[in-house]
C-alpha cells in the first residue's frame, strides 16, 4: 500500500510543478506584453536615451523574450527570485517583510468570519425561511455585494473619525513605530514576546477594523455555504433518526451534523483564507497596510515584473499548500478517505 | 477550573475594551511631526539618483547643499553649506562653513567635488540639468575643483550664467554626500549607489532612521546640526495613498500634514477651523501635448483650433481648485519677466472656423492619453467634452505612469497631458520644457525632451533659448525672455501650457513654520508645534 502512496505523491508533485510552470509562464508573458516601462520608472521621465539604454541592458530587457524567460527560470531554480526595482532588495526579502502584515490580518479575519459565519449559516438552515434565515441572507448578501473599499471608508468614518473606538490606517500609531524589533514580523505576537503591552493594544486597535471588514466580506461566502451544506444534511435519514430518538438540536449539530459537513467546510475555509492571504489589495490600500497586496499593486504600477512574478509565485504556492493541507484534513475528518488509502 | 477560565475570559474582554478606547484618543506628540503622503514613487534615497517630488522632501532634510532658495525674498539664492561665494567672469568660488556629517566626518571641499562628479558619472536623469549645461562626464573633473579643504571652485560653461549655475546648485541632486563614508560602500564602480539608495550619508538637520518602502520613512533630529538641533525630535512620513483615509487621519490628529489629497478632499478643509491649506507653487504646468508629427495635428491651424477649444477657466474653477490656475504662457505669472496671458479663452465659433479653414469642417477623431491620477483624469474628460463642441471626437485613454510616459517618449499619441516642472524658479527655468529641441529628427531620439516627443521642430525658438541662457547682461536677457514668450505663443505651439501647477497640502494649525517649497525641498528644521489642543 505504501508504494501506491509514493506514486500518488509523485504524481501530485508533478502536477504541482506543472501548474507552477504554467503560472510562471502566464505571469511572465503578461508582464512582458503589457506596455509598462520599468526602465522609465528607474531612470526617471527626463532621462536621455543613453542612460535609458544602459539601464535597459542592465536589466536584461534588450534580450529576446524567450531568453529573458530562460534566464528567469534558471535563476529561479537556484532560489534567486531576482531583485525588486522598487527597493533594490532581493524580492524574497521584500516579500518576507510584507507577508507577516498580510498574514496577521488575514488570519484574524478568517477566524472572525468562521466564528460568526458558521453558526450563522447553521442556524439559518435550522430555521429555514424564518425571519432569522431572511436576516442572515440579507446580512451576508450585503457583505458580499458592497465593495470592501466603501466599507473601509465608512468604517473609518464611523469607528475611527467619529466614535474614536479604533486606531486609524497603518498597523500602529506612528509614535510607537519602531519600538518593537520584529522577530516573527507579526506585530501582535512580537509585542507580547517582549511584553510591551502599550504596543500590543495599540496594534489591536489598528487591526480590528480592517480585520472585521475583511471578515465580513468573507463571512458572506462562508455563511451561504454552511447553510446549504447543513440543509443538505438536515434531510438525511440519520438526522431524522436522531430526532426520532429525541436528541437535542445541540446534540444533532455537534454529534452528527458538524462531523458530516466538516470536510466541505474545511475546503470552503481554506479557499476563503487563501483569498485573504493573497492580499486584500483594496483593504490594504485604504488602511495603509504594508502587506503583500499593496506591495504587488505598487510593483505592478511601476512595471516591476520581478516583484510581480515572484509574488504571484508565492501566492500560487500558498494556494497549493492550503489545498494540500485541506486534503490532509480530509484524512483526519473523514474516515472513508482513510479506508481507501490504507 | 471552568469558573476560572470564565473569569479569565471576562477579565480579558474587559481589559481589551478599557485598553483600546483610551489609546485611540492619542494624538501626535508635540515633538514629532507626522506627514501623510504617498511613498509609492520613492524608489531611491540616493540624492544623485532620486528626482521624484516626495523623494526630494525626504532628501532635503537629510542632506545639505551649497546654497538654497525658498519662496521668500523672491526666490533669492541663500547660503547653506557655503557661507559665502565670489563670482568672477569664469566661475564661482565657494567658502564652506564648519559643518559635520552625521558620521562625524567634517564637511570638506573634497566632498562637494565628489558629490558633483558622482552626479555626472552616475549618469541618472538627475544629472540632466547639469549635463544640458555642458557639465559632461569628460569635463566635470576640470570644472569642479577643491582649492583647499574649505574652498570649492566651480567654472562656468557656455551653457550657464552665474544665476543659473547657483540655482542648479540649490537642487536636491546637488546635495553634498559624505565621500569618506560613501567610498567605503563602492561596489563595481557604482559610486556607492547600491548602498546609498537605502542609506544616508549627509550633514542635514535630520538623519534617516528607517525607510520601509510603501510604508514609512522615519527621520530623527541631528543633535549636532551646524545650525542648531531642529525642534522636532522625529519626523515620520507615512504612506497614506488613499486620499479619504488620509483626510480622516488629518481630521483626527493622527497626522499633522497631508500632501497627497485629491482636490475634493483638500477643499473639505477650506475655512475649517484648526486647519490651513497651503500650496507649493512648482513653477511648472499641466500641459497639453499634441503630436505635430501626425495628421491633422501637423497643421498649425488645427493646433490653434484646439487651443481655442478648451475651457481653461471652467476647468480651473471646477476641477483644479487648489491644484492650479489657468495660464497659457509657459512662465508662471509670479515670475519676473512673465508676459500677460493671451486671449485663448474657450471660443468654439473661432475654433470651428479655424478647423474649416484647415480643411476639416466636420472635425475628426483623436485620442487623449493621460495618467489615471487626480486631477489629470478629470481634466482629460473636461477637454474631451469641450473639444466635442468644436466637432472633434476625442477618446480618453488612461494608463499608469509607466505606460503613458513610454507612449509619450515613443511619440505614440495624438493628445497627451504631461506635467512639467521648473528646474529653477526663473522664467528660463520654467520655459525650458517648451522651447528646447536641438534636433527634431527621429534618429536624435531625444526622448527626455517634451518638444521632441511632440515632434515639433522649432529651430528659431531653440536658438533664442540658447542665446538667453548664455546672456549675462540682465537687460538684454530680459528682452530675449520676452521675445521667446511672444514667439512661442505665435508659433501655434504643439505643447500648450494650460494650468500653472500647484502642489496643495493641508496642515494642522498646531504646526508652525512649514512652508511648501517650489521644488519640494521643504526643510523641516524650523517647524514647531504648539502644545495646545
Amino acid at each position: 500500500m505504501k508504494e501506491f502512496t509514493f506514486i500518488e505523491l509523485g504524481r501530485r508533485i508533478g502536477q504541482l510543478l506543472l501548474s507552477l510552470f504554467v503560472l510562471l509562464l502566464v505571469t511572465f508573458v503578461i508582464g512582458r506584453v503589457l506596455p509598462t516601462d520599468p526602465v522609465g520608472a528607474i531612470v526617471g521621465e527626463l532621462a536621455d536615451p543613453a542612460t535609458y539604454e544602459a539601464m535597459r541592458q542592465r536589466l536584461g530587457l534588450d534580450l529576446p523574450i524567450y531568453q529573458q524567460f530562460w534566464i528567469y527560470l534558471t535563476s529561479m531554480v537556484q532560489g534567486d527570485l531576482g531583485t525588486a526595482i522598487l527597493t533594490g532588495n532581493p524580492v524574497v526579502n521584500d516579500l518576507r517583510a510584507a507577508f507577516p502584515a498580510t498574514l496577521e490580518l488575514a488570519t484574524l479575519a478568517v477566524v472572525l468570519s468562521t466564528v460568526i459565519g458558521v453558526p450563522l449559516g447553521m442556524t439559518a438552515a435550522f430555521f429555514r425561511d424564518s425571519w432569522f434565515d431572511q436576516f442572515a441572507r440579507v446580512i451576508s448578501l450585503v457583505g458580499h455585494s458592497i465593495p470592501v473599499f466603501w466599507f473601509g471608508i465608512v468604517g473609518l468614518v464611523i469607528f475611527y473619525a467619529t466614535l474614536n473606538w479604533v486606531g486609524g490606517p497603518g498597523r500602529i500609531d506612528i509614535y510607537l513605530e519602531g519600538l518593537v524589533e520584529p522577530q516573527t514580523g507579526l506585530l501582535l505576537i512580537d509585542s507580547l514576546l517582549v511584553g510591551d503591552y502599550e504596543v500590543f493594544w495599540n496594534a489591536v486597535s489598528h487591526i480590528i477594523l480592517p480585520a472585521c471588514i475583511l471578515a465580513y466580506s468573507a463571512m458572506a461566502y462562508i455563511t451561504r455555504m454552511t447553510r446549504s451544506f447543513t440543509l443538505e444534511q438536515l434531510n438525511q435519514d440519520y438526522v431524522i433518526a436522531a430526532r426520532a430518538k429525541g436528541a437535542s438540536n445541540w446534540r444533532i449539530v455537534s454529534g452528527h451534523l458538524l462531523p458530516n459537513i466538516a470536510v466541505q467546510l474545511v475546503t470552503v475555509l481554506a479557499i476563503a483564507y487563501g483569498g485573504l492571504l493573497e492580499g486584500a489589495v483594496v483593504t490594504e490600500v485604504v488602511f495603509s497596510w504594508p502587506g503583500i497586496g499593496q506591495y504587488m499593486t505598487n510593483a505592478l504600477m511601476i512595471g516591476d515584473m520581478n516583484a510581480v512574478v515572484a509574488a504571484t509565485l508565492i501566492i500560487g504556492i500558498i494556494f497549493m499548500v492550503l489545498n494540500f493541507l485541506s486534503d490532509l484534513a480530509y484524512l483526519v475528518l473523514d474516515p472513508r478517505t482513510r479506508e481507501v488509502t490504507t | 477550573m471552568k469558573h476560572f477560565s470564565k473569569h479569565l475570559l471576562a477579565g480579558a474582554a474587559f481589559a481589551l475594551m478599557s485598553a483600546v478606547s483610551p489609546l485611540a484618543f492619542a494624538a501626535t506628540p508635540d515633538d514629532q511631526l507626522v506627514i501623510g503622503t504617498s511613498l509609492a514613487q520613492v524608489l531611491s534615497l540616493d540624492p544623485q539618483q532620486g528626482t521624484e517630488v516626495k523623494t526630494q522632501e525626504i532628501l532635503a532634510n537629510i542632506y545639505d547643499r551649497l546654497v538654497e532658495f525658498s519662496s521668500e525674498d523672491n526666490y533669492a539664492v541663500r547660503p547653506q553649506l557655503a557661507e559665502s561665494w565670489d563670482i568672477d567672469d569664469a566661475g564661482i568660488t565657494f567658502h564652506l562653513r564648519d559643518a559635520k556629517f552625521t558620521s562625524g566626518n567634517p564637511v570638506r571641499a573634497q566632498d562637494v567635488v565628489y558629490s558633483l562628479v558622482r552626479l555626472i558619472k552616475l549618469d541618472q536623469s538627475a544629472a540632466a540639468s547639469f549635463k544640458n549645461a555642458g557639465y559632461t562626464a569628460d569635463r566635470i573633473e576640470s570644472l569642479v575643483t577643491a582649492v583647499d579643504d574649505k574652498t570649492v571652485r566651480i567654472e562656468m560653461t557656455d551653457g550657464v550664467i552665474p544665476e543659473s549655475l547657483l540655482y542648479r546648485l540649490t537642487m536636491g541632486t546637488a546635495s553634498v554626500v559624505d565621500s569618506v563614508e560613501v567610498q567605503k560602500h563602492v561596489v563595481n564602480d557604482d559610486y556607492g549607489n547600491e548602498w546609498l539608495r537605502t542609506n544616508a550619508a549627509g550633514s542635514g538637520p535630520f538623519t534617516l532612521r528607517r525607510w520601509t518602502p510603501n510604508d514609512i520613512v522615519l527621520l530623527e533630529a541631528n543633535a549636532d546640526y551646524w545650525d542648531g538641533a531642529p525642534a522636532m525630535r522625529r519626523v515620520a512620513m507615512r504612506h497614506a495613498p488613499e486620499s479619504q483615509a488620509a483626510r480622516l487621519m488629518l481630521e483626527r490628529g493622527d497626522i499633522d500634514i497631508a500632501n497627497a489629497l485629491t482636490a475634493p478632499d483638500v477643499l473639505v478643509f477650506d475655512g475649517k477651523e484648526g486647519f490651513e491649506i497651503g500650496q507649493s507653487k512648482t513653477g511648472g504646468f499641466y500641459a497639453l501635448a499634441m503630436n505635430a508629427g501626425r495628421e491633422p495635428l501637423s497643421n498649425p491651424l488645427v493646433r490653434q483650433a484646439i487651443a481655442y477649444g478648451i475651457d481653461y477657466e471652467g476647468i480651473a474653477n471646477t476641477i483644479l481648485g487648489p491644484y492650479g490656475r489657468a495660464r497659457n504662457v509657459p512662465v508662471p505669472e509670479d515670475f519676473e519677466g512673465a508676459i500677460a496671458n493671451p486671449d485663448w479663452s474657450f471660443q468654439p465659433e473661432k475654433a470651428r472656423a479655424l478647423l474649416a479653414e484647415a480643411g476639416y469642417p466636420n472635425g475628426f477623431d483623436l485620442t487623449i492619453k493621460t495618467i489615471s491620477q487626480t486631477p489629470r483624469v478629470d481634466m482629460a474628460t473636461a477637454i474631451q467634452a469641450s473639444l466635442s463642441e468644436i466637432g472633434l471626437n476625442v477618446r480618453v485613454q488612461q494608463g499608469n505612469g509607466s505606460d503613458i510616459v513610454a507612449a509619450h517618449r515613443a511619440r505614440d499619441f495624438d493628445l497627451l497631458i504631461p506635467q512639467t516642472g521648473a528646474f529653477m524658479p526663473t522664467a528660463l527655468g520654467s520655459i525650458d520644457n517648451y522651447v528646447t529641441n536641438p534636433d527634431n529628427s527621429l534618429e536624435a531620439n531625444n526622448a527626455g525632451n517634451f518638444v521632441w516627443r511632440s515632434d515639433w521642430d522649432i529651430p528659431e525658438l531653440n536658438a533664442l533659448r540658447n542665446e538667453a541662457n548664455g546672456e549675462r547682461d540682465d537687460a538684454r536677457r530680459a528682452e530675449l525672455i520676452k521675445e521667446i514668450q511672444e514667439l512661442f505663443l505665435a508659433s501655434s505651439p504643439a505643447v500648450i501650457p494650460m494650468f500653472e501647477r500647484f502642489e496643495p497640502y493641508v496642515i494642522n494649525a498646531k504646526v508652525q513654520g512649514y512652508e511648501g517649497h517650489p521644488l519640494s525641498l521643504t526643510r523641516l528644521e524650523d517647524v514647531t508645534k504648539s502644545s495646545g489642543n
